[in-house]
């Protein structure tokens, strides 16, 4: 028992030792003074490091400079630092006050801004950002994470003047489409990505979605947390693009992502809670409308007519309860979707090493049935100093990405998707199967023949989307390795070693039971699986230097750098049909293989790039590159490309002579030229090639399969860009305006259509014809409070771009699509005028009655043949209009409606985008709101096409209740009669052609900050919520769902159509932040 | 320290500057390039089969060609909207049949050969004279059949001579007219008839699946033929006549011409031989279930038993076959045996060739050169040893030139019935002596037409350009260069 207690005392005392020990701690006294005039420095940093340099803790000097500090260990190193001041070493004597006096180093400190400032984002040049004389906008997006962005993309539409985004689709995982300052040329023209530096590889979703037709790119943008994003710079001219030689012709996003910052380690978590909605779909027919309309469409066409038993309400039909639904099929497709966005970042570092560390998870719910995307994705950063003259940093990236999409079905149509289907799909049949006594059996209804037709083209979407499948796994992982080196004070040696990889599957899998069709048919339980790889490895050397001249009236400094690049890839695509089982999915198993490929490719590039920056009196700017580029897609003749780049700079501000204009702040006019480059895709589309063509008889059989490129050269585009740039009211006002004009030559054409008397179709690349685009672009910013706790800026910016084929290549034919007929318009390109115009009929009404239709002369005479009788108004001669036809105008007033009548009717270009906003902060409370606006381009409702022309099985849009019915019905806004297969009801004319201008409140939030004081009791570091909303409103008198319409520029004859993708959901988040 | 860093880099620098062209040489990894081709014969000869392999596989087009327009087939279900329309005169420039592409395919495959084989020969010191010449006569041979079909179908077509090798080549290349075409190929025929093999073949499926003398003579004929040069054809067929490697096959055996063909009666015949996965489309395009085309009435007046046909060796079973009521299928590709019952195995589905010249379609020829010759006699004498040979007895024909050329074309529509001749005879008779028989022609066009349509259609094809096919929209869109048949212009 003694023992015992002993014991305890024991324990207690050592345990005392401990506590007592840190009763003896270390605590200094002091204050910070500028030895000049020995004032009182405020917020200088007390920083206390251990043997490794690393931070243990710190303080602040109060409003005197005075501070108390508690050392952790005595045996550590305190330092005071201080911007603006030298860095000092604190001798620690507790026992009395210490005084330490600082000296300035304010010319330093500029120095080192120049060079950290190269290192960002482009770092191929050495040019201060405040110096950049080309065009260029960067936006910070520390200040957006709150906002209820997703992607990278939303954060820049409608910020970046002359940048249209466009969304692909409002699918979960869908990329966006940007394009810079106009389409600059043939290919799916997506400016260049670079993260810290590191050009990212372009994966094309095509070559993964056999199946898809839509021309989508898995934007990388998407593939990055949009928290590890600190800045995202913009660079839309050929001087600042040249940098990246062949590959920034469609301009450069330049990503910085966070890096640790010297401190204490920072916990920081967000949350994201999103409700995601779609805005209402075109109403369409009920099934009793539907019946009735098809009733009619056959009474009209054919008179007397057996009505056939699905729309006959024939009660002994064994299918009646299948055929008598009113089911709304867009409506069962679509539903709410919820996205938790989940984001863990670490953060610190000492004098030594820096490191930043990020975890994101994102779960988002799509608003399309059974589609949905999640992705993982992590990132460190690291940088370490070995000594003040080697540094070196390492950065990681790792993303996981899965998409899950409805399948495509193969019709005789392409590929249909259940939405699409859902438009027209009869809304007399009932998703679900009954019996002839009307009991529900459980299954789909999916008979193999249909009123519409065969169950494999008229497909039950519900089914298709729930049962089938179509997912997409992407890996990807880069890694970079970047090692500087300080020569001297004047020449710094970087090298940077970057490798990518990227790995990406789909599969799809369409079970029988979703489908009516025959259990065998062919599109039926096929299973396909298409996994590919991409990577690629990027070294760039470079040497820096900053010419010390002594005299400050000059500054020079420039940049070498010696680049390369290799990628490669590889893919294999295994389709199987029949699978035993609709739980066998997958091609490789017992199936009947009908499909195996494989495919890899590599390409290469050689960059050498030199840089000049000159600056005079810090007012008269010059900076001068030149990029000489080599690609592997050339032959010897053409592989090197020169792209040079000028810009010069007037920073008049400076100037004496202004100096009595108070109010006017750093203000700049700049000028710069540029050539930028681009290359085809394919490293072997240049070779004349020999495949094997099986045999005849016993001998061996092998054919031409392309032709060989010995002309395939470098398109080019040249750009001038004009910028004025200024800053006013004490940094409160920003103006900056710029033009540009920018020219393509030798324009690159993919797949170009030949003759094919030559023996082939087509050439792999060809190179001809002229491109170009102006513009101009304004961006304003007012700050119109700048207080404290109170503080309200604007922002408004608007862009305007004008383009026009100047020249095409010769024997090229400006028409396609010549063969008139419903649904279908000619198309044609004009030299000089813009891609993107559309022509057709001109729509005029309805004929009242059959009396009406008249064939008149230009002065409204009617039109007779040679024996005087009046000859019939008819379509092609084969036609003669009745009452209750659509009207279209007779242009050459020839009696005839025909390819001679189709006439200019609209342009799918915006004349102005831009956007405007607001941000508003009172004490904790903060809100933001930004308009996106896109005006004067025309869309081809390709849904009201397919929804109100009457002339088939399919659903139409309730729009088609105000049509003409009888002889004499004349009413404003009616619509033709419906008539079943009729020739020319539904020709392309002006009919569908609508004006797409649209406002939207892109984004706004409200958010709320926990003051400082309440942090602190709650020990934590900061603390915030936030509600907001993306794209809530949408003002636009467009009919269709969404007047959001991408642009095609891989197609001179293309133009814009609303082809019904899912559009951009309504978003709601609710945000929660903290840090500790 | 410094001056060696530096000078460590520039010496990096240059290095990978030097070595950069090289490591910029990308070669495609799975496919061969013209550099590393044309280099020996055997090159050459792949590349001549190839040109064979993709004409025979043009056999459905063929069989399309020579028949739909004619009077000969009819459509079921399944047949496609566009040969449909074509059926009906009903032809636009976006009908698929308009794509003319796989013909000059194939044309440019010989055009390859003509070019290059000469070049390798330089190369390859094993290439002898002979082999080279012999293969040449097969290029020449393969590039005239593909354009006289082209000229018959099309009528002016861009005549292209040379390979298009690179984007150097000329590919926007205006119409040529036809008869232009045909005379230039007719000559160079004639110019290169003496290289053509006569023996120089191992195998049966080579002495009639490749260009031999008589596959040249067969086509010389023709052409002259259908350039109403009549000496000129009877010179040639001549040729085949003293050719003791061609007869005619007797009564019984006549189906043995397309089972198991290669008879001795076959001159020239597209190889198929589903063993070696050269299988034709003919088959799928004529079985019981295919639902495609059927023998039209007009065939089975002539063949079917129920329609008292005195068509004993070539009638119902042998081209035609019944089924059921009132389902008759061509039996020619699909059978086995005349007996309208066997049907071939299935290995042997797609094995069946493509006949383009047989001794019998040569004697009529030259029946037909004699009769417009005014030498009736003569005419009569092959036309009865057809009949004969088909046992239908001996042909009562007054002598007219009129009365010949229907009792001929007669006779080849029994004899060549569904092997894409019937359209091309008619053609012939239509424009023989500046048009004199069109209304014969559109009568017989018109006759699958709808009776709404009948009296529109028969006015517009008192042009004779409505009897070529229009140029296809794509092409039209690809080539500045071309103008549209007037006929289809509106």
């Amino acid at each position: 028992m003694k023992n015992i207690k002993k014991t305890i005392i024991l324990i207690l005392a050592l345990f005392s030792f401990i506590q007592a020990f840190p009763q003896d701690k270390t605590i200094i006294r002091g204050r910070v003074v500028d030895k000049a005039d020995k004032s009182a420095i405020i917020g200088a940093n007390i920083i206390e490091y251990d043997s490794e340099e690393r931070v243990v803790s710190g303080t602040v000097t109060d409003v005197n400079g005075n501070f108390v500090y508690t050392m952790v260990n005595p045996e550590n190193i305190v330092k005071v630092r201080v911007i603006g001041y030298n860095e000092q070493t604190i001798e620690i004597d507790p026992a009395s006050a210490i005084v330490i006096e600082l000296t300035s180093s304010d010319v330093e400190i500029a120095e080192v801004t120049v060079t950290a400032e190269a290192q960002t984002g482009n770092r191929l040049t050495n040019i201060d950002e405040r110096d950049k004389a080309s065009s260029s906008v960067k936006i910070d997006l520390v200040e957006m994470h709150d906002a209820g962005i997703v992607s990278a993309a939303d954060a820049l539409q409608g910020r970046v003047t002359g940048l249209d985004i466009i969304s692909a689709s409002g699918d979960p995982g869908s990329g966006s489409q940007l394009v810079i300052r106009g389409l600059s040329g043939m290919g799916n023209s997506q400016p260049l990505i670079v993260i810290d530096g590191i050009p990212q590889m372009r994966v094309n979703r095509n070559e993964l979605d056999i199946s898809s037709a839509n021309m989508e790119d898995i934007s990388e943008l998407i593939n990055i947390a949009l928290q590890d994003i600190k800045s995202i710079e913009v660079l839309k001219d050929a001087a600042s693009t040249a940098v990246y030689g062949s590959r920034g012709a469609d301009g450069v996003l330049l990503i910085e992502t966070h890096k640790g910052r010297m401190g204490k380690v920072q916990f920081d978590y967000t949350y994201k809670y999103s409700l995601n909605y779609q805005p209402p779909p075109i109403p369409l027919l009920t099934g009793d409308e539907y019946i009735m309309l098809q009733l009619e469409e056959w009474h009209n066409s054919q008179g007397v007519f057996d009505v056939p038993s699905e729309i006959a309400y024939d009660r002994d039909y064994a299918d009646f309860y299948n055929y008598s639904a009113n089911t709304d099929w867009l409506g069962a497709l679509t539903q709410n979707g919820m996205t938790h966005d989940h984001f863990f970042k670490v953060s610190g570092g000492g004098d030594k090493t820096r490191y930043y560390t990020s975890f994101s998870y994102v779960d988002e719910g799509g608003t399309t049935l059974n589609t949905g995307a999640n992705r993982f994705s992590t990132r460190i950063n690291l940088d370490y100093h070995l000594s003040n003259k080697l540094m070196f940093s390492i950065q990681f990236n790792y993303n996981r990405n899965k998409i899950q999409r409805n399948p495509g079905v193969w019709t005789s149509y392409g590929a249909v998707y259940p939405r699409r289907a859902a438009f027209t799909k009869a809304p007399n049949m009932s998703i679900w199967e009954y019996d002839e006594n009307g009991n529900p059996t459980g299954e789909y209804f999916t008979p193999i023949n249909s009123y519409q037709g065969s169950g494999a083209t008229f497909f039950n979407p519900v089914a298709v989307a729930t049962l089938g499948k179509h997912d997409e796994v992407y890996n990807s992982l880069q890694n970079t390795f970047i090692l500087r080196y300080r020569i001297n004070d004047w020449l710094t040696f970087n090298e940077t070693v970057s490798l990518q990889y990227q790995g990406q599957k789909s599969k799809d899998f369409l079970p029988y039971n979703a489908m009516g069709t025959d259990w065998l048919d062919w599109v039926v339980n096929k299973a396909e699986e298409v996994n590919g790889i991409n990577y690629s490895i990027n070294t760039e050397s470079q040497l820096l230097f900053t010419v010390p001249i002594r005299n400050e009236s000059h500054y020079l400094a420039g940049s070498a750098a010696w680049i390369t690049r290799q990628t490669a890839s590889e893919s294999i695509n295994i389709q199987s049909n029949k699978t035993p089982s609709v739980n066998i999915q997958d091609p490789a198993i017992d199936a009947q293989v009908n499909y195996i490929g494989s495919w890899s490719g590599e390409s290469r590039d050689l960059g050498g790039f030199v840089s000049f920056n000159y600056k005079f009196k810090d007012r008269y700017l010059i900076q001068a590159s030149a990029r000489a580029d080599a690609n592997s897609s050339f032959g010897i003749n053409n592989r090197w490309g020169l792209f040079p780049g000028v810009s010069i700079g007037w920073r008049f501000s400076e100037e004496s002579w202004l100096d009595s204009w108070d109010f006017l702040g750093e203000s700049k006019a700049t000028f710069s030229w540029g050539i930028a480059g681009r290359q085809p895709g394919s490293s072997y589309a240049r070779f004349a090639t020999y495949g094997s063509s099986g045999n005849y008889i016993e001998g061996a059989a092998v054919t031409p399969s392309s032709i060989q490129l010995s002309n395939l050269k470098w398109e080019s585009v040249v750009s001038y860009n004009l910028a004025l740039e200024l800053n006013m009211f004490k940094d409160r006002f920003y103006l900056k305006a710029e033009t540009y004009f920018k020219t393509t030559y030798d324009l690159l054409f993919n797949r170009y259509s030949i003759p094919s008397s030559s023996g082939f179709s087509s050439l792999g690349y060809f190179n001809g014809g002229e491109l170009e685009n102006k513009g101009w672009e304004l961006m304003l910013d007012y700050q119109l409070i700048k207080k404290d706790n109170f503080s309200l800026s604007l922002n408004f910016n608007t862009s305007h771009n004008v383009n026009a084929f100047k020249d095409l290549p010769d024997n090229f034919v400006t028409e396609r699509d010549v063969s008139i007929g419903n649904g279908q318009y000619p198309k044609r390109v004009v030299e000089g005028e813009p891609i993107g115009s559309f022509f057709g009929f001109k729509y005029l009404g309805v004929w009242p009655s059959d009396q009406d239709v008249k064939a008149t002369d230009a002065d409204g005479h009617i039109l007779v043949d040679g024996e005087g009788k009046p000859i019939p108004f008819s379509y092609m001669g084969v036609y003669n209009f009745k009452g209750g036809d659509a009207i279209y105008e007779d242009v050459n007033h020839d009696g005839k409606i025909d390819l001679n009548d189709v006439v200019y009717i609209g342009d799918s270009n915006p004349d102005f985008m831009g956007g405007f906003g607001a941000n508003l902060r009172y004490k904790n409370w903060d809100f933001s709101c930004a308009f996106y606006y896109r005006t004067g381009f025309d869309i081809v409702n390709m849904v009201a096409l397919d929804t109100e022309g009457m002339d088939n099985r399919d659903n139409q849009s309730k729009a088609v209740l105000s049509r003409w019915r009888v002889q004499g019905q004349d009413e404003p806004g009616m619509l033709p009669r419906a008539y079943m297969n009729h020739p020319c009801n539904n020709l392309g004319s002006d009919r569908y052609v609508e004006a797409g201008d649209y406002l939207r409140l892109n984004n706004v939030k409200l958010g709320y900050r926990l003051s400082r004081t309440l942090c602190n009791k709650l020990g934590i570091r900061n603390a915030a919520f936030a509600l907001s909303a993306r794209k809530l409103l949408t003002f636009t008198n467009y009919s269709g769902q969404d007047p959001e319409v991408g642009q095609n520029a891989s197609d001179p004859f293309w133009i814009g159509q609303d082809n019904a993708n899912t559009p951009p959901p309504k978003i709601v988040t609710f945000t929660l932040s903290f840090g500790f | 320290m410094k001056l060696k860093v530096k000078i460590i880099i520039i010496t990096v620098l240059l290095s990978v500057q030097y070595s950069c062209n090289e490591w910029m040489e990308l070669i495609p990894p799975s496919e061969l390039i013209r550099e590393e081709f044309w280099k020996t014969k055997e090159d050459v000869n792949a590349v001549l089969m190839g040109a064979y392999q993709s004409f025979a596989s043009l056999d459905g087009s063929l069989f399309r060609y020579g028949e739909i327009r004619a009077d000969m087939i009819t459509y079921d279900n399944n047949l496609g909207n566009d040969e449909r329309d074509v059926m009906e005169g009903n032809i636009y420039a976006d009908n698929y049949m308009c794509n003319w592409s796989s013909f000059y395919r194939v044309i440019n495959y010989a055009n390859e050969i003509i070019k290059n084989a000469p070049l390798v020969q330089e190369i390859d010191n094993t290439y002898s004279d002979y082999e080279l010449q012999s293969v040449m006569a097969e290029a020449y041979f393969i590039r005239g059949l593909a354009y006289f079909y082209l000229v018959r179908i099309f009528k002016d077509v861009p005549f292209a001579l040379e390979p298009a090798e690179s984007d150097d080549a000329e590919f926007y290349l205006p119409k040529t007219d036809g008869d232009e075409i045909l005379q230039y190929i007719i000559d160079e025929l004639k110019q290169n008839r003496i290289y053509a093999t006569t023996d120089g073949y191992a195998t049966l499926e080579e002495v009639k699946g490749r260009a031999t003398k008589a596959a040249y003579d067969a086509l010389i004929a023709d052409i002259a033929l259908w350039l109403f040069d009549y000496e000129t054809c009877i010179e040639y067929v001549e040729k085949i006549q003293q050719n003791p490697e061609y007869t005619l096959m007797p009564s019984t055996k006549w189906f043995e011409i397309y089972y198991p063909g290669n008879s001795l009666e076959g001159i020239y015949e597209f190889q198929f031989d589903a063993n070696l996965n050269q299988s034709n489309s003919l088959y799928g395009m004529t079985n019981r279930y295919s639902y495609s085309y059927d023998p039209s009435a007009k065939a089975l007046e002539k063949f079917a038993f129920d329609y008292s046909s005195k068509e004993l060796y070539r009638g119902e079973d042998a081209s035609i076959k019944k089924y059921g009521e009132d389902d008759y299928i061509i039996w020619k590709y699909v059978g086995r045996i005349a007996d309208g019952n066997t049907v071939r195995t299935s290995s042997e589905t797609g094995s069946c060739n493509w006949i383009v010249y047989r001794y019998a379609d040569v004697l009529l020829m030259k029946a037909e050169a004699l009769s417009q010759l005014e030498r009736y006699n003569e005419a009569r004498q092959i036309l009865d040893l057809i009949r004969d040979r088909a046992d239908v007895g001996s042909s009562e024909i007054a002598n007219t030139k009129r009365s010949f050329e229907d009792a001929i074309l007669e006779e080849r529509c029994l004899e060549f019935a569904f092997e894409g001749k019937r359209w091309f005879d008619l053609l012939r008779m239509g424009r023989r002596n500046n048009y004199e028989r069109k209304a014969d022609l559109i009568e017989i066009i018109v006759e699958k037409v709808p009776s709404t349509q009948k009296r529109i259609l028969a006015s517009k094809l008192t042009n004779p350009l409505g009897w070529y096919m229009p140029i296809a929209e794509n092409e039209l869109e690809s080539n500045n260069a071309l103008v549209q048949n007037p006929y289809y212009k509106f």
